[in-house]
């Protein structure tokens, strides 16, 4: 909870003046929502960059620094790959990549595009042993690093994380995640959902080839499914702010490009980490190899949101119990899936718990 | 503190509409728990991924007829010279405009009294105190 700090709320205006105050927002909103209905999508993820390779979903990006000097150790950041990476680079201000910049460190992303038919049999094989070690091998080409620090977000970092147990003598110096989950039996709904009795993946995957997004889009709005009307009207509401509006678009852009998934990823997720829990079970095996959490020992940090409706706290918790170093530290900050990293209080409480984590193991 | 005695009935409305949009996210996801509905909802967004399926093999079979591309034809053109292009950016030399900022890895911690602001934090850290895990003397790779 945040630290008390009373401060004298200031009057409340009266009744007159509040209904001077609606109609004057009645207005705004008229004019504005015209303006609205024209306007082209919202810019954001422009800090600049560099492609350093890209390979069908995969793409990675090289952030140009901005500070004079930088720490030693360079980052990798991996997103999920049910989403577009640029949750982390929203606009000027609420961007975590330009606050690390910022801070002095080299910035490296892995960032998906939508998977084409020919990509329909990747696995979490492909990007545990392909995809990260690749770019994990090109960081090191473009830095002149043997070491990395390899940061994921939510599936991100379950991806990371398996990472590392499989590969734990790599060039990975350090992991960090973010929201990442592992006991999925504590994802009650999707658990639900994805039942054997009333979900056929097979048949879904083998029709499909690749998961739609609009599939995968349901999927999340089915966790809070009046919240989309609600915004909505939150949107109608405040359509006199030009501060929220903007906020929201952004958010709303990256929802709704949601990508499409490989429907073998999504058969072996549905299945075996779902429906089995074999991550937490310590049965999941990948490329014929058991995955232990246990063989991390790397420096490691979780950070969790405390009203994370997607990846709940008793879901996430257990990675840091489960890896073997030395030096883990798990922190739990208020907040939501999204907002812990991309919102407007990130800036205050994630992104400076980062910083201070990383700064004393990036030299 | 001056306060009025007549309830903001704006304010009233969006407290309204968060506590609505609670109860009805509680209700649908409580439903959840019944497998008849979880499978109707499959069925439904089967039957609809379908109908959507049939309808672009439609559309796609029309298009190829007149000779035209479909959306996703342009896309996937404009995806791939986009993929060129970036190729092209990195095969050629590199102007001074463009060069990437290569800054020196000398950067050190910051000294105690510049730290970031306290973070506010939802519950203690769970974990052990951070220890400096022993790694190896790292090799900084000689760029050519």
């Amino acid at each position: 909870m945040s630290a008390a700090t009373t401060k004298e709320k200031p009057p409340e205006p009266a009744l007159t003046e509040r209904l001077r105050l609606e109609v004057e927002r009645a207005v705004q909103r008229s004019l504005k929502g015209v303006e609205l209905f024209g306007a082209p999508p919202p810019t954001v993820g422009k800090t600049a960059k560099t492609v350093l390779h890209r390979r069908g979903t995969l793409s990675l990006y090289h952030y140009h620094a901005t500070a004079d000097e930088i720490y030693r150790v360079p980052l990798l950041l991996v997103m999920a790959p049910t989403n577009k990476a640029y949750i982390l680079d929203l606009a000027p201000g609420q961007s975590l990549i330009e606050f690390l910049l910022a801070r002095g460190y080299d910035i490296y992303l892995m960032d998906w595009n939508a998977p084409g038919d020919d990509e329909r049999d990747l696995k979490i094989e492909n990007y545990v042993l392909d995809f990260i070690p690749d770019c994990l091998r090109r960081v090191q080409q473009d830095s002149g690093e043997d070491e990395v620090t390899l940061v994921g977000y939510c599936a991100g970092g379950m991806l990371s994380a398996i990472h590392v147990a499989l590969i734990p003598d790599g060039p990975v110096k350090n992991l960090v995640c973010f929201t990442t989950p592992v006991d999925f039996s504590k994802m009650n709904l999707f658990r639900s959902m994805s039942d054997a009795k009333v979900f056929d993946v097979d048949k879904l995957v083998d029709s499909v080839g690749i998961i739609p997004a609009d599939l995968v889009v349901a999927g999340f709005d089915a966790l809070r499914p009046a919240s989309r009307v609600a915004g909505q009207l939150r949107l109608w509401d405040n359509l006199w702010n030009d501060e929220f509006v903007k906020g929201f678009r952004m958010m709303e852009r990256w929802g709704n490009e949601t990508l499409p998934l490989p429907g073998a990823y999504f058969r072996q997720t549905v299945k075996e980490l779902m429906r089995a829990n074999a991550l937490y079970e310590g049965t999941l095996r990948i490329g014929g190899r058991k995955v232990d959490l246990g063989k991390i020992t790397v420096p490691f940090l979780h950070i969790i949101a405390q009203y994370d409706h997607i990846v709940p706290p008793a879901c996430a918790q257990p990675l840091v119990q489960r890896v073997g170093s030395r030096d883990k530290e798990e922190v739990m900050l208020p907040g939501g899936h999204v907002s812990i990293a991309a919102g407007p209080n990130a800036v205050k409480r994630m992104w400076p718990k980062l910083d201070a984590w990383l700064q004393n193991r990036s030299t | 503190m001056a306060t009025s005695l007549i309830p903001d009935p704006f304010q009233l409305w969006r407290e309204a509409l968060t506590k609505l949009e609670g109860n009805a996210n509680s209700l649908v996801t409580g439903s959840m728990d019944s497998q008849e509905l979880v499978r109707s909802m499959h069925q439904l967004s089967t039957l609809s991924l379908n109908m959507q399926q049939a309808f672009e093999k439609a559309i796609g079979s029309y298009l190829a007829r007149v000779n035209l591309p479909s959306r996703k034809d342009v896309s996937e053109l404009a995806a791939a010279l986009q993929r060129v292009e970036d190729k092209l950016d990195r095969l050629l030399p590199a102007s001074a405009a463009s060069a990437v900022p290569r800054p020196p890895r000398t950067r050190r911690p910051q000294p105690e009294e510049l730290a970031p602001p306290t973070v506010e934090a939802a519950t203690p850290a769970a974990a052990k105190p951070a220890r400096r895990a022993k790694k190896p003397a790292s090799r900084s790779r000689r760029r050519s």
